[in-house]
């Protein structure tokens, strides 16, 4: 069997009079993109910080393609590519020069060309001789993540990097993202905005106090859902609707003229039972959905409250 | 890797350039052209009259040594102070914006990291030094001195250029806001203490400010400047003594800022580092004073003026002892962290980590050392000597263990918590002596013993064993708010 190209296991890090990361394991296999959820001070950043060896941690372990951090740190850089939630640039180098610096860290092959590949995988070749201090945030943040690109990483951790996007920025984010997913990478990427990271994670981590409450597939997370709120729209007769919805195990939200909300309790298979029942007993449904997408009702399941 | 090849050095390097250099390079060079031009100014005008006229000065070689004096003071002032400075600048703000870290997840090594700092940032300033002592050399050559005046200056200016590069890398790393006007200062504050005996002096040494002073003295000059100073009575040429302090501090230091680089939450130093360390500076000092007494404290060996000698060295002693204590004592969380690794929780496995073992190997080493004046004169002057070492090992005792309690008591506010407690034992008894004039109360200073046993042979050992005993007890119950707090915080980590 492979080994998983990002494992960490029973990651735990102190801090004075408060225990940051508590007993986190996370697998991460090539083309996986996890988002790793949590309100403000659950572990995120540090998590980060700790799987790309700039903190310290007390136990666990953290390994990337097999190679560990605390035995092989040299082998881990080539293969990890940190993105910090803030833009660490030189402010009086263009965006090529700040480019040039870490391709010659990396000791990166072809490094004028690999500098052109990653300006222009951020869109950035128009600004490749501008200062870093010209740029908006939301450039710097482009240019960090080209950085972050230039030795190819197998492994990406995102710190809030769509914070300082505008609305094109972050689907150009996306796009990119989308395309290291396709290209094999493995992706943990932190955000508050849970849209940001829907339709592209396949997997999401939920912390709360250190502690990762949740983790999964969000198909298997969302299975594991014991309530999921959903939305309907019906033309015709309203109260045979709302009497068939509340014989299940339904709690109505909100309920109008031609349609409701509701938190249903129970699994995908019984949720089909009931969306079949209305309309074998003649409810004509014109709508059927969710409420809020995947990720939104995982981490709301999840126990994690204050997300902001 | 090359220098050439080193990216950090690489982007410094561009952004000393895009700040420009030519207008600093112009600056040095009008400086030094300005006083080749009033060298060869006062050489014409000694050549028509005999003197020169206002100066004083009747030979081209006491002309030139003054203006070269002027030319090296100016470089000096540039690549060391500034070109200090601005690496100290460039680290901090590149720790500030995140880069440090960034830096630090390429797969460059340590050493080149540093290396990369520790000549990119003062690039300019070591420009406009180079075109100064190309113009130091024009003096030295105009006037006729003998050019070894400047290979030495110029050498022992680069070699302390080089080592207080490490330093400010050190204290870029260490500290937040530059610190160079308060080490300033504090040089400023020990001068008038180093130049009492000159020649037999460390700080004069580590910057080379004697090695200089000595390349610029004749035969019949000030003999405190003159002289050759001696390493336990055998005589040493300056230059060598400073550089061969400079590289071994600097060697630490070195050591200091790879490990920290490699994982900044390792201490400072490491244990056995702080002991060679300061046997090192207390072991040297005392060689360089061996020749006051040879090793018969009380009896100078030549008619010398020097009897404060000893308690300054002793003062020196308890400074270097308590700056090793800080910076080499572990933080009470990395050592919680460490005995949850390691699974220790016993409080023996805490002392062994702790500051305050260390005060105790440093307490023996400076015994060791201060024995080197005492030695063959100790039947004599063994209450002295005693006295001097008991002090010693209760000052950095209380010390480690008053920092300890007050950082596992205070937390972030132990620093201030520790100055207030040293200003009470050591401080107030000295001011109420003052305010009361009663030279009793400034006995019971922690100081006090040490001091007064090396100044006055014959002080009244009954008190001065008293206070000692006074100190003890304070040791004593420091010892066991230490040990209380050390429970606790283990206690908290089984929990």
């Amino acid at each position: 069997m492979s080994q998983p190209l990002l494992a960490i296991e029973h990651l735990r890090v102190d801090f004075p009079a408060v225990v940051a990361v508590n007993d986190l394991s996370l697998t991460m296999e090539p083309g996986d993109v996890c988002g790793l959820i949590g309100p403000n001070g659950a572990g995120k950043t540090t998590t980060m910080r700790a799987v790309s060896g700039l903190q310290e941690f007390t136990r666990g372990s953290v390994r990337v393609s097999g190679h560990e951090l605390a035995h092989e740190p040299d082998e881990m850089k080539r293969r990890l590519g940190f993105m910090p939630d803030f833009c660490p640039t030189y402010d009086q180098l263009t965006a090529a020069e700040f480019l040039e610096h870490f391709a010659r860290a990396f000791d990166v092959p072809e490094r004028g060309r690999r500098i052109e590949e990653c300006l222009e995988l951020t869109w950035l070749t128009d600004k490749r001789d501008s200062l870093c201090e010209e740029l908006s945030r939301g450039m710097k943040q482009r240019l960090v993540l080209a950085k972050t690109l230039l030795p190819d990483p197998q492994v990406l951790l995102l710190d809030e990097p769509a914070s300082g996007l505008d609305p094109l920025g972050r689907i150009e984010l996306r796009k990119i993202l989308l395309q290291l997913r396709d290209a094999g990478k493995a992706v943990l990427i932190s955000s508050h905005i849970l849209t940001e990271l829907s339709g592209f994670c396949n997997k999401a981590a939920i912390m709360e106090r250190g502690k990762l409450v949740k983790s999964g597939t969000i198909a298997d997370l969302g299975q594991q859902m014991n309530t999921r709120r959903m939305s309907v729209k019906w033309r015709g007769d309203a109260a045979k609707a709302r009497e068939i919805l509340q014989g299940a195990n339904v709690k109505i939200i909100e309920t109008a003229g031609i349609g409701a909300t509701f938190d249903f309790a129970g699994d995908t298979d019984a949720l089909d039972e009931l969306l079949k029942s209305l309309v074998v007993q003649g409810v004509r449904i014109s709508e059927w959905r969710g409420v809020g997408d995947d990720l939104e009702q995982i981490f709301l399941q999840s126990g994690a409250k204050e997300l902001m | 890797m090359k220098l050439s090849e080193n990216p950090i050095f690489i982007t410094h390097k561009r952004l000393v350039h895009r700040g420009g250099v030519l207008a600093a390079v112009l600056i040095a060079g009008l400086i030094g052209f300005s006083l080749l031009l009033g060298l060869l100014n006062s050489l014409s005008e000694i050549k028509l009259s005999g003197q020169l006229h206002g100066w004083g000065f009747r030979s081209p070689a006491e002309t030139g040594k003054n203006i070269y004096g002027w030319v090296i003071g100016v470089e000096i002032l540039v690549l060391v102070m500034l070109g200090v400075n601005r690496v100290t600048r460039a680290l901090q703000e590149d720790r500030k914006a995140g880069l440090w870290d960034s830096n630090r997840l390429t797969p460059l090594k340590p050493g080149q990291i540093i290396t990369g700092y520790w000549f990119a940032p003062g690039l300019r300033e070591g420009y406009m030094a180079a075109v100064l002592a190309g113009f130091g050399l024009l003096v030295v050559l105009f006037s006729q001195l003998p050019v070894t005046l400047w290979l030495g200056t110029q050498t022992l200016i680069w070699s302390t250029a080089l080592f207080c590069g490490l330093l400010g890398i050190l204290f870029g790393m260490a500290a937040q806001k530059s610190s160079g006007a308060v080490i300033f200062l504090a040089m400023l504050m020990f001068c008038p203490f180093s130049f009492i005996a000159p020649s037999r002096m460390l700080t004069n040494f580590l910057f080379p400010i004697y090695g200089i002073a000595n390349l610029f003295q004749t035969g019949d000059g000030n003999r405190d400047w003159t002289r050759m100073p001696e390493i336990f009575g055998l005589p040493v040429p300056p230059i060598l003594i400073s550089l061969a302090l400079q590289a071994i501090l600097g060697l630490f230091v070195w050591r200091t800022l790879v490990r920290k680089t490699a994982n900044p939450f390792q201490p400072l130093l490491l244990r056995w580092e702080a002991v060679a360390l300061f046997s090192m500076l207390v072991g040297s000092q005392h060689a360089l004073l061996w020749d006051a007494w040879h090793g018969k404290f009380t009896a100078p060996s030549e008619p010398w003026r020097g009897r404060e000698l000893l308690p300054i060295v002793h003062g020196g002693t308890l400074i270097i002892g308590l700056i090793l204590l800080v910076l080499a004592s572990p933080q009470p969380e990395h050592v919680r962290v460490e005995s949850m690794r390691l699974g220790f929780k016993n409080l023996g496995a805490v002392f062994s980590r702790s500051a305050v073992s260390l005060a105790l190997s440093l307490a023996g080493v400076a015994g060791l050392a201060l024995l080197a004046q005492f030695a063959w004169g100790l039947a004599a002057s063994w209450q002295a000597y005693l006295v001097a070492v008991l002090n010693l090992a209760e000052f950095l005792l209380i010390f480690a263990l008053l920092l300890e309690f007050c950082r596992l008591r205070h937390r972030r506010r132990a620093l201030g918590f520790v100055a207030l407690w040293l200003f009470v034992l050591c401080a107030v008894p000295l001011i109420l002596a003052a305010v009361f004039s009663n030279e009793m109360i400034a006995r019971v200073s922690l100081l006090a013993p040490g001091f007064m046993a090396l100044t006055n042979g014959a002080e009244s050992w009954p008190q001065l064993f008293l206070a000692l005993l006074a100190h003890f007890c304070v040791v004593v119950i420091l010892f066991f708010g230490w040990r209380r707090q050390w429970k606790k915080l283990l206690a908290h980590t089984a929990g």
